[in-house]
C-alpha cells in the first residue's frame, strides 16, 4: 500500500532528516511512528502525503509515485486518498465548523447535495451537528479536535495521516480520540500516527510500532 | 501627442512587458534545465516557477483582451482629433504601421488563446507531455508580444494630429489601385460562394472527424470572413452599398453588433484551429468540435440575418 | 477618476455648445480687435453657393452698475437664430421695438435698483436708453444664459452706439456640410480682414484649450499613480505568519496550486473592483455634489470662464471608466501576482512541523 525505498530527506539548510529510509505498509494497519520530536516522524508523513518531496528515493503510495508527481496531481492526489489531523488541530479560525470541514472537496467542483449529504455524514458521526454553524475559534479544545477528524475524514480518504494528535489534549479527551482511531479502523482505513504521547504504546487494535530516531528507523516490531 | 488614452496604453505596455519577460526568463530556464526524474533543489523551484509563469500568461491573455478592446476604443476617439479620420479604420491607416499593428494585435490574441488550451491540456496528465512544447512555444509567443509592444508605442508616439488621413470611405473605396480596392470590385458573389462553401466543408470536414482539415477549413473561413463581411455583409449591416468599414461596426449606432460578430468569429476559428494543433483527449475533442461549429454558425446567421432582413423588407438587394 | 469626471463633463458642455453654433461665423478686425460687420454684407454672402441662410446679430456684454456683466443679444425677431434656446423665447414672446426679454437674475438685479417696469441703458455718449421689461424668463440652469438681455437689432445698436447698419457677427448657415470649408474659404476671399470662424475650427479651439490643460493634470495624474504604486507595494510585501499557515492547511487538505491561486484572485478581484467602485462613486459625489472645490479651478480656466460660465452637468463617458478601469485593475493584479505565487508554492510540510 505505501513503500518507501531508499528515502533521504535533506533541508535546505543541510540539515540531513531522514537517511535511507525503506518501510512498506499493508493496506489497513494501523502504525505508530514513535521518537522524540525532530526524529523525522512528521517528514515520513509529509512525504507520504506528498507535501515534500525526498532528495532521494521513492514513495509510492497506493501504486502511485507520489515521489515524482507535479504538484498538481499531488494535491488531486491528498483530495481523494488521504486525510490529515495535525496536531494543533489547524483548522481555519474564521470560518464556521461547516466550511471547516468541506474545505477539503471546494476545489473539486462537486454538486452541492453531495457536499450536503458528506457534511451531515461527519456532523453525525462526530457529534457536533448542533455546532454546525458555530466559527471555529469559539469552540472548546475537544470541539475542535472533532471537526478537525471530520474535516480528514470527510473525503473518505483510504489512508489517515495523524501528527501528534493528542498532543493538545487532556487525558479524557486523548482517550476519547483513541476510541475514534479504533472506529476509523474498523472502517478498513489505514492509519498512520506520529505521536510520542505514551498512551498509544499500549494499544492492542495497533498493529505496528516503528521507532525513529535521527533519521533512521531503530526499531519495527508488529 | 500625450492624451490620457495613450499614458493608460503605455502603463499597460510596460506592465505586459516586465510580466512577459519574467515569464519568459522562467520559460528558458524551463526549456534549458527542466528534468522531471531529478530530485534536485533547482528541479522543484522550477516546477513552482512554471505556476507562476503560467500565471503570468493568463493574466497576460486576461488585460491583453481587454487592452485590445480599449485599444479600438482609443482608435475610434483619436478619429476625432485627426482631421479626416472618421472612425478607428483612418486612425489605423495614418501611420504606414497600422494595418500591420492591428493584424499583430489578433494574432497574438489568438496565440496567447492557444497557450492556456495547451496549458490546460498539458495538466491533464501525469506526464505532463506538453510541459516542454508549451515553454517553447511562450518563447515565441514572447517575441511576437515585444514586437507588438514596440510597434504599438511607436505607432502612438509618431501619430500626430496634423498628419492628414483618411476616412474608411477611402480607405474601403472601390477606386482606387489599393489590394483592397482589388479585392472590393471582384465580383463577391464569388466571395459568398466560397464563404457558404467553406461552411458546409467545415461541417463535412467535422463528419469525417479529421482534424487537420477541420482546421484548416477554420483558417480560411477566418480570412473570407473578413473578407466578404467588408466586401459584402458590412454594406447590408450600414444599409449603404459604398460603407464598406469594419470597424463602425463597433460604434453604437450599430447596437455594437461589431463585437458580437467578432467574438463569435474568434470562438469559432479559435477552437477549430486549435484542434489541428493539438490532440486533444476524445471527450474534450468532441466538446471543441461542438463550440467550433456552434459560434461559427451563430457568426454565420448573424451575418446571413442582414442581408436577408434587408431582401425582406425592402424587396430588393443594394 | 475625478480628474475623468470633470474632464468628460466640461468636454461634453463644450461639444454641446459647439453643436449648436451657426456653421460659419465671420467677425471684422481693426486694429487687431474685433470690428463691426455690415449688414450689406449679407446679400453678398447669400450669393455663395450653398449657403442657405445668413443674417447678422449683435452680441456684447453691457456693464451693469455693480460690474456685472450683462450679455446683451440683439436679433431680428422674424428670423431664426442659431440658439435654440433664444429661438424659443422669440417664438413664445413677442418682441417690440422697445422693450426686452430678460433673465429671472437680470430682472432681479434691476429689482435692486427699484427698476420693475423698464430700465435705462447707459450709452457710450452718455444718453439714456429706455427699454421696457416686456418679459423675464427661467434659465433652466444653463448659467450662459444667466445674465441673457434679449432685444431688437434696433434697440441693441442704439444701446452700444452702432451705426444703423452695423453688427457684431456674421452667421451664416449651409445646406451641405461637407461644403463648409469651401464657402469659408470663398468668405476669406471675399472679405480678407474678416476672422471666419467654422463650427469643426471651433471645436478644435476648444478641444485645444483643454488639451493644454490636459499637460497641467498629467501632472497630477502621475503624482496620484505614483501614490498609487506605493501603497500597493506597501500592502503586498509582507505575508503575515497567519496567512501562510493557512495556506499551508489548505495546500495539505488537498488544494492545487491553482486553488490557492484563484482563490487568491477572487479575493484581489474583489477589492479591486470594490476599490474601483467605491472610487467611483466618491468622485461622483465630488465632482458633481460638492461642485469639485480646488480640482476645478485647475480645469475651468480664465479663458473659459470669461465667455462662458458652467454648471457641472453630470456627463459620464464610458470611455474614461474603462480607461480608469484598465489602469487600475490589472495593476492591483500585476502587484498581487507574485505575492501570490509566493504563498501558493511554499512548501507545505511546514504545517506539518
Amino acid at each position: 500500500m505505501i513503500r518507501l525505498e531508499g528515502v533521504t530527506k535533506e533541508f535546505d539548510g543541510g540539515v540531513i532528516a531522514l537517511s535511507d529510509i525503506n518501510l512498506e505498509l499493508r493496506e489497513g494497519e494501523v502504525v505508530v511512528l514513535k521518537g522524540v520530536s525532530g526524529s523525522g516522524k512528521s517528514t515520513i508523513l509529509a512525504l507520504i502525503a506528498g507535501l515534500s518531496k525526498p532528495t532521494q528515493g521513492r514513495v509510492i503510495v497506493d501504486g502511485k509515485e507520489v515521489s515524482k508527481l507535479p504538484d498538481h496531481f499531488c494535491a488531486t492526489f491528498r483530495r481523494e486518498n488521504v486525510g490529515i489531523i495535525f496536531q494543533r488541530y489547524n483548522l481555519i479560525p474564521d470560518l464556521s465548523v461547516s466550511d471547516n470541514i468541506l474545505l477539503p472537496l471546494y476545489p473539486a467542483n462537486m454538486p452541492k447535495e453531495i457536499l450536503l449529504e458528506r457534511l451531515e455524514k461527519e456532523l453525525k458521526a462526530y457529534h457536533i451537528e448542533d455546532k454546525k454553524d458555530a466559527v471555529v475559534k469559539n469552540l472548546s479544545g475537544g470541539q475542535q479536535q472533532r471537526v478537525a477528524i471530520a474535516r480528514a475524514n470527510v473525503n473518505n480518504p483510504k489512508i489517515i495521516l495523524a501528527d501528534e494528535p493528542t498532543a493538545n489534549l487532556d487525558e479524557k479527551l486523548s482517550r476519547e480520540f483513541i476510541e475514534i482511531l479504533k472506529e476509523l479502523k474498523s472502517q478498513k482505513r489505514t492509519i498512520i500516527v506520529a505521536t510520542h504521547d505514551p498512551l498509544f504504546f499500549e494499544l492492542d487494535f495497533v498493529d505496528r510500532f516503528i521507532t525513529i530516531a535521527h533519521g533512521k528507523i531503530v526499531d519495527d516490531n508488529t | 501627442m500625450i492624451t490620457p488614452e495613450i499614458l493608460t496604453i503605455t502603463i499597460l505596455d510596460i506592465l505586459f512587458f516586465l510580466f512577459g519577460s519574467i515569464g519568459f526568463v522562467i520559460a528558458v530556464k524551463i526549456v534549458l534545465f527542466y528534468d522531471a526524474s531529478a530530485t534536485t533543489h533547482r528541479q522543484y523551484t522550477l516546477e513552482k516557477q512554471s505556476y507562476l509563469s503560467a500565471t503570468i500568461i493568463k493574466f497576460l491573455l486576461l488585460f491583453k483582451t481587454l487592452s485590445f478592446l480599449f485599444f479600438i476604443y482609443t482608435l475610434n476617439k483619436l478619429s476625432n482629433f485627426l482631421p479626416g479620420a472618421m472612425c478607428a479604420a483612418g486612425v489605423v491607416n495614418a501611420l504606414k504601421i497600422g494595418t500591420p499593428l492591428l493584424l499583430l494585435k489578433i494574432l497574438n490574441l489568438y496565440i496567447f488563446a492557444f497557450w492556456i488550451v495547451l496549458h490546460n491540456e498539458d495538466l491533464e496528465y501525469e506526464k505532463q507531455p506538453y510541459l516542454k512544447v508549451k515553454f517553447l512555444f511562450y518563447i515565441f509567443a514572447y517575441f511576437l508580444l515585444l514586437s507588438e509592444i514596440v510597434l504599438e508605442l511607436n505607432y502612438f508616439y509618431l501619430l500626430d494630429s496634423s498628419s492628414v488621413v483618411d476616412c474608411c470611405g477611402s480607405i474601403f473605396s472601390t477606386t482606387d489601385g489599393s489590394y483592397m480596392a482589388y479585392l472590393l470590385s471582384l465580383d463577391f458573389s464569388y466571395q459568398l460562394g466560397a464563404f457558404y462553401l467553406l461552411f458546409v466543408v467545415m461541417v463535412f470536414f467535422y463528419l469525417l472527424k479529421n482534424r487537420y482539415l477541420f482546421a484548416l477549413a477554420n483558417l480560411l473561413f477566418v480570412i473570407v470572413s473578413l473578407i466578404t463581411l467588408i466586401s459584402f455583409f458590412g454594406t447590408y449591416i450600414y444599409e449603404l452599398p459604398t460603407h464598406h468599414c469594419p470597424f463602425c461596426l463597433l460604434q453604437s449606432d450599430y447596437n455594437y453588433i461589431g463585437y458580437f460578430l467578432y467574438l463569435f468569429l474568434f470562438l469559432g476559428t479559435f477552437n477549430g484551429i486549435s484542434l489541428g494543433l493539438l490532440a486533444f483527449e476524445k471527450e474534450r475533442q468532441k466538446k471543441k468540435y461542438i463550440s467550433a461549429l456552434i459560434f461559427n454558425t451563430l457568426y454565420l446567421l448573424c451575418v446571413s440575418y442582414f442581408p436577408l432582413a434587408y431582401y425582406i423588407k425592402n424587396g430588393m438587394w443594394l | 477618476m475625478t480628474l475623468f469626471f470633470l474632464s468628460s463633463t466640461i468636454s461634453y458642455e463644450l461639444s454641446q455648445k459647439v453643436k449648436n453654433m451657426p456653421d460659419i461665423t465671420l467677425t471684422q478686425m481693426r486694429a487687431g480687435r474685433e470690428a463691426f460687420v455690415k449688414e450689406a454684407m449679407v446679400d453678398a454672402v447669400l450669393e455663395i453657393e450653398g449657403v442657405t441662410h445668413a443674417y447678422t446679430y449683435i452680441k456684447a456684454p453691457y456693464r451693469f452698475k455693480d460690474d456685472t456683466l450683462f450679455e446683451v443679444v440683439g436679433v431680428d425677431p422674424f428670423e431664426s437664430f442659431y440658439d435654440p434656446f433664444i429661438n424659443t423665447l422669440l417664438e413664445q414672446n413677442t418682441l417690440e421695438s422697445g422693450s426686452m426679454l430678460i433673465s429671472k437674475d437680470v430682472a432681479e438685479k434691476l429689482l435692486k435698483a427699484y427698476y420693475t417696469k423698464d430700465f435705462n441703458f447707459i450709452t457710450p455718449s452718455g444718453e439714456l436708453k429706455n427699454l421696457k421689461i416686456a418679459a423675464t424668463f427661467a434659465t433652466e440652469q444653463k448659467p450662459q444664459y444667466r445674465w441673457l438681455v434679449l432685444m431688437s437689432k434696433e434697440d441693441a445698436r442704439e444701446v452700444f452706439a452702432l451705426q444703423a447698419d452695423e453688427a457684431t457677427t456674421l452667421a451664416v448657415d449651409v445646406a451641405n456640410k461637407l461644403e463648409v470649408p469651401l464657402v469659408a474659404n470663398k468668405l476669406q476671399e471675399l472679405y480678407p480682414n474678416a476672422k471666419v470662424v467654422t463650427k469643426k475650427e471651433q471645436q478644435l479651439t476648444y478641444e485645444n484649450i483643454f488639451n493644454f490643460q490636459s499637460g497641467t493634470f498629467l501632472t497630477l495624474f502621475s503624482v496620484t499613480l505614483m501614490t498609487f504604486f506605493i501603497i500597493l507595494y506597501d500592502k503586498l510585501s509582507g505575508v503575515s505568519s497567519e496567512e501562510k499557515r493557512e495556506i499551508g492547511i489548505l495546500k495539505a487538505i488537498g488544494w492545487r496550486i491553482e486553488d490557492v491561486l484563484s482563490a487568491k484572485f477572487y479575493e484581489a478581484f474583489f477589492i479591486a473592483v470594490f476599490a474601483y467602485l467605491s472610487g467611483l462613486v466618491l468622485a461622483y459625489l465630488f465632482v458633481f455634489y460638492a461642485k469639485a472645490p480646488l480640482l476645478g479651478n485647475i480645469f475651468l480656466h480664465d479663458i473659459l470662464l470669461r465667455s462662458e460660465q458652467f454648471v457641472l452637468e453630470p456627463h459620464i463617458e464610458f470611455f474614461y471608466l474603462f480607461l480608469v478601469f484598465l489602469l487600475v485593475v490589472p495593476l492591483y493584479f500585476a502587484a498581487v501576482i507574485i505575492p501570490s505565487w509566493r504563498v501558493a508554492t511554499l512548501d507545505a510540510d511546514e504545517v506539518m512541523r
